[in-house]
């Protein structure tokens, strides 16, 4: 348990050390650099070009941003009465008369007059500081050295990628001086990529060979645009044309491992949104024999609950209905407005973990009401059951429309789902690697339910016959409506998820209805391992064919042909339920 | 005897009923002009701006006295996201109501339907959404941009960034198509090679390229594979996608794309179908940085546009008019095009010293008819379409654009594929 605890600790200390560590060396003196840059732009000639030399070694943001600002001639001289001139950039926000705030390079604070009071221009208002072509390229190679110092490694590799598709062998050094402090792993490897990519740009044959080597060690999928023009060009030693084609068939190769990884990733990640979708279901009409219609409605309903969590957290919700019609002359109208917490940062980021839970909750409310309301007269008559629930699932996309409106809301992703990783060039996007361990985890959830706890045991004797545990002194309307409510929960929590990869709408659950129902019944009705297979087969049946074909269109017809294939040989799904059931 | 009697009651009712309406016309002066929008079903999210727009303009235009004297009646009928009925209501509209002008559609299949009944019953339509091109009625006039007024700018400035590759996406139906298949020939005629155009071809059994890009159906939502694909075609550098997907299958490709870390400094997504009024309904926050082309943007500093603004403000604040949103609003290029077509109108009208269509399109077509509206200069060219302004933006947080580029006075041009075909076969 101890080294439990501790590990635990080590990991958080790493999370909270880790952006520290990144951006700490990189991290040179403000002051000093605001100070550099101010006098690169009123100095002339040599000392300016010293100057943003010094400025290119940097790896400041501030000087980044200052000297692309003066690029743009957007860096502007403001002469105080009687003293020097300050340079200034605007801010981008425009007041009603198309003026913004200044801000001074010096400091990076806002510009006061001698009173202390805010001064405010348009950009017509100033001279901005002088820039011609040949000043450009000099600040333009000092942006190119600021971006391989930049503290961010994303921004590093994709200047590096630039540098190395620039063609200019001038910057094989450059580089080459930079692999030697580079900290971060995969920006050593892009550095090499880059100064391989320069060098088959080189005259030297044996430099040329050199690259494509390297490139095919690195496994470089960048580099394949390059190694098939370098094949083009007329003028190519064939010991050379050799090299570039031996590099080209290890890097296809790679691509080929790559792809096969990445589309298996992708099938698990879709076949668990599937599973995500379908599992509610499989609950409500794999096992209690209910063709619940309105489930899309559920899952909606979890993922307006996520809108309203998310809002809740930032500025708060309210919405205001009048209805169509009115009572005695007066029109009937009523309205809610809840006061939001206003919170930022990893506070606002949390709300998808509050949101989660609620989502359940608020789902399983409503499928409560909907079983005590309509489904429990309806237990025996499945096809009077398929009408009412779709009429409440019409009921309920209706409501949807008028609390919510009939757009679309808007539900930010919080930062920690954005994002990937790789490994191996496979990219695992964070918010995938979430629905696969979230799939996972409420698969083992309700199975634990069902086959561990008390409730779970209940519930499976009134599902297999209701009769008979009535007579043992079950109380089955009570087990029918926690079941019933813990499947609607679970589609809850499948729209909570959902707000995070797509739209939320009124008619969100009706893109979702049909697989669920396809998923339930090619696994067989009643079997939540049957439900976990199939969901898993078809979404990695679904990315495989569209991987090969090409054509999103074509996976998903292929699937279904196969799907109502599968039926005509095995109507009763993968895992068949036997029961003596008669019907 | 009653009988004998009933006749020459019911006639002279009519009679008087003629006499009052005429009487009553004279006083006020009235001119019918047709709305011809998607108010119900799945097109009414956007439509529904477009004429609440339309009534907007033609507040203001009585409230200055009209058109020649005459205040508009507008007309307003329902094509409720179905494209016979469109062509059902402009018979309506035209053969009934005989409306002077009908100011309507949005997707260019309701335009195909309604083609026929407008110029079969010789009426006029303004037409103010960014089309395809490929066509040309004496009987539309299209305010709308053209594919060289959207598309191909667009391609310009990202070829002036120095973009080498383009992914082409889009959404499976007319629009993206030919778009896509305009720009792979106007990429080709740039020296673009063939294999810097991803998303795929496809041939016809002469090997003609038909199709170019990658395409989904409407309502799509899994984006993994082709974002995969994205990734891998920009692994190079300097690539950039060309984004034709239509409505709310935006949201699952643009989370794809933040997700995969494609960001806009390294491979921009430029879209053709979101416009401010699509970004109320969307996280913008993943689009950050994303570029966009119209020929209007709210954010224009220009006077027209700020006046138009806050005239649009205050009239929603007063208006009642059954139906018409008055929180959270934004004006998108669809709307300002809308507003722009109600005044080309009044203008040529005005000129032609009639409402007849005849004399009205003479007017219109002699190419000296402006109209100085929110996104700047708007003339109505001889072919039918409209010489304006084009832009460039980036999304911002808010849902807005910052504008990064202006083109201005772009002719609109609707039938490019012939001219970049021959432009390609000289090479």
């Amino acid at each position: 348990m101890k080294s439990c605890l501790s590990l635990v600790l080590v990991l958080l200390t790493t999370a909270v050390a880790l952006p520290r560590t990144g951006a700490a060396p990189a991290a040179p003196d403000d002051r000093s650099v605001r100070q550099e840059l101010v006098q690169a732009m009123l100095a002339r000639g040599a000392a300016r070009q010293q100057l943003l030399a010094e400025l290119g070694e940097s790896g400041s943001r501030t000087a980044r941003d200052a000297l692309t600002a003066w690029t743009r001639e957007e860096v502007y001289l403001y002469t105080p009465p009687g003293a020097s001139p300050v340079p200034i950039t605007l801010e981008d926000q425009q007041d009603a008369d198309g003026k913004s705030r200044a801000f001074r390079i010096d400091t990076g604070a806002p510009l006061h007059d001698a009173s202390g009071r805010v001064l405010k221009f348009t950009s017509d208002d100033l001279p901005s500081v002088d820039v011609d072509m040949r000043l450009r390229s000099t600040i333009q190679q000092a942006l190119d050295m600021l971006s391989l110092t930049d503290p961010d490694p994303e921004a590093r590799k994709s200047a590096i990628i630039k540098l190395g598709n620039s063609g200019k062998l001038q910057y094989v050094p450059i580089l080459e001086h930079r692999l030697a402090k580079e900290p971060v792993g995969s920006v050593r490897k892009s550095i090499r990529e880059a100064v391989a990519l320069l060098r088959l740009n080189s005259a030297d044959p044996k430099e040329q060979i050199a690259g494509c080597d390297e490139l095919g060690r690195l496994e470089s999928i960048g580099a394949r645009d390059n190694l098939h023009r370098l094949l083009e060009r007329a003028n190519v030693a064939p010991s050379v044309r050799a090299s570039a084609k031996r590099a080209l068939h290890a890097i296809d190769g790679h691509v080929a491992v790559v792809d096969f990884f990445g589309t298996l990733f992708r099938g698990v990640s879709l076949g668990s949104i599937l599973l995500v979708v379908a599992l509610g279901l499989a609950i409500t009409f794999g096992l209690m024999g209910v063709i619940n219609m309105a489930h899309g409605e559920m899952i909606a309903v979890g993922a307006y609950t996520c809108y309203v969590v998310q809002n809740l957290f930032g500025t708060g919700f309210g919405f205001a209905i009048t209805l169509p019609f009115s009572f005695g002359g007066h029109p009937i109208s009523f309205g809610l407005h809840l006061p939001g917490l206003n919170a930022t940062g990893w506070l606002y980021q949390s709300y998808f973990i509050f949101a989660l839970p609620l989502s359940f909750v608020s789902a399983a409310l409503v499928g409560a009401a909907l079983e005590r309301c309509v489904i429990r007269f309806l237990y025996r008559r499945p096809l009077e059951s398929l009408l009412a629930t779709w009429g409440v699932s019409l009921v309920l996309q209706q409501v949807f429309r008028m609390v919510f409106g009939a757009n679309n809301v808007q539900v930010n992703s919080p930062g920690w789902l954005l994002g990937h990783f790789t490994i191996n060039d496979v990219l695992l996007g964070y918010n995938r690697v979430f629905v696969i361990v979230f799939a996972v985890a409420i698969v083992i959830g309700t199975s634990l339910l069902l086959t561990k706890t008390p409730l779970g045991l209940l519930i499976r004797a009134v599902m297999q016959n209701r009769g008979m545990a009535a007579c043992m002194g079950v109380r089955t309307e009570r087990v029918n409506l926690l079941t019933f409510a813990f499947g609607s929960g679970l589609a809850g929590l499948a729209g909570a998820f959902l707000s995070q990869i797509g739209n939320v709408g009124p008619s969100l659950g009706q893109n979702y209805i049909v697989d669920s129902f396809m998923v339930v019944v090619v696994g067989g009705v009643g079997s939540i391992v049957g439900t976990v297979w199939s969901a898993l087969g078809m979404g990695t049946a679904d990315q495989i064919l569209q991987q090969v074909l090409g054509s999103p269109v074509m996976g998903k017809i292929i699937v279904l042909t196969a799907v109502i294939l599968f039926l005509q040989w095995k109507p009763s799904g993968l895992f068949a339920t036997r029961t003596r059931n008669l019907d | 005897m009653f009988k004998l009697l009933r006749l020459p009651l019911a006639a002279g009712v009519l009679a008087a009923a003629a006499l009052f309406a005429t009487t009553s016309r004279a006083a006020d002066k009235v001119i019918k002009v047709g709305v011809l929008h998607s108010l119900s079903g799945t097109m009414a999210i956007s439509e529904t701006s477009l004429r609440d727009v339309l009534l907007f303009a033609f507040d203001q235009i009585n409230a200055q006295g009209g058109v020649m004297g005459y205040k508009i009646e507008p007309v307003i009928v329902d094509g409720a996201s179905n494209w016979p009925l469109f062509a059902e209501k402009a018979k309506q509209l035209l053969e009934q109501d005989k409306v002077a002008v009908v100011f309507g559609c949005w997707t260019s299949v309701s335009r195909k339907s309604v083609l026929p009944v407008f110029e079969k019953d010789d009426g006029m339509l303004f037409y103010p959404v960014q089309y395809e091109g490929e066509e040309l009625s004496k009987n539309i006039f299209y305010t709308a941009e053209a594919v060289n007024q959207q598309a191909i700018p667009a391609v310009d400035y990202l070829l002036q960034q120095g973009k080498k590759k383009f992914y082409l996406v889009g959404t499976d139906y007319v629009y993206p198509q030919t778009t896509n298949l305009i720009l792979f020939k106007y990429l080709q005629t740039k020296g673009v090679p063939v294999e810097n155009i991803g998303g795929g071809l496809s041939r016809d059994a002469a090997g003609k390229v038909i199709s170019a890009g990658k395409y989904t159906p409407f309502g799509w939502t899994d984006y993994q594979q082709i974002v995969a694909d994205i990734k891998q075609f920009a692994a190079s550098g300097d690539a950039c996608v060309i984004n034709t997907i239509n409505g709310d299958s935006n949201v699952p490709f643009f989370k794809e794309i933040v997700a995969a870390g494609l960001s806009p400094s390294d491979c921009p997504v430029v879209s053709f179908s979101l416009a401010e009024d699509e970004l109320r309904s969307m996280p913008t926050k993943d689009l950050v940085g994303e570029l966009g082309c119209w020929t209007y943007f709210q954010s224009l500093p220009t006077p027209e546009n700020k006046a138009f603004l806050s005239a649009w403000k205050s009239w929603l604040k007063t208006e009642n008019y059954a139906g018409v949103v008055k929180q959270k609003r934004a004006v998108d290029s669809p709307m300002v095009l809308s507003y722009d077509g109600v005044y080309l109108w009044k203008a040529a009208v005005e000129k032609a010293g009639t409402f007849d269509v005849d004399k009205v399109r003479s007017v219109l077509e002699s190419g000296e008819i402006s109209f100085n509206g929110p996104g700047g200069k708007i003339t109505m060219q001889p072919n039918h379409h409209a010489t304006k302004n084009v832009y460039i933006g980036e999304t911002r947080a808010n849902g807005q654009f910052k504008i990064l580029k202006t083109f201005d006075q772009v002719k609109g041009e609707p039938f490019l594929l012939k001219h970049l075909d021959e432009e390609l076969a000289q090479k």
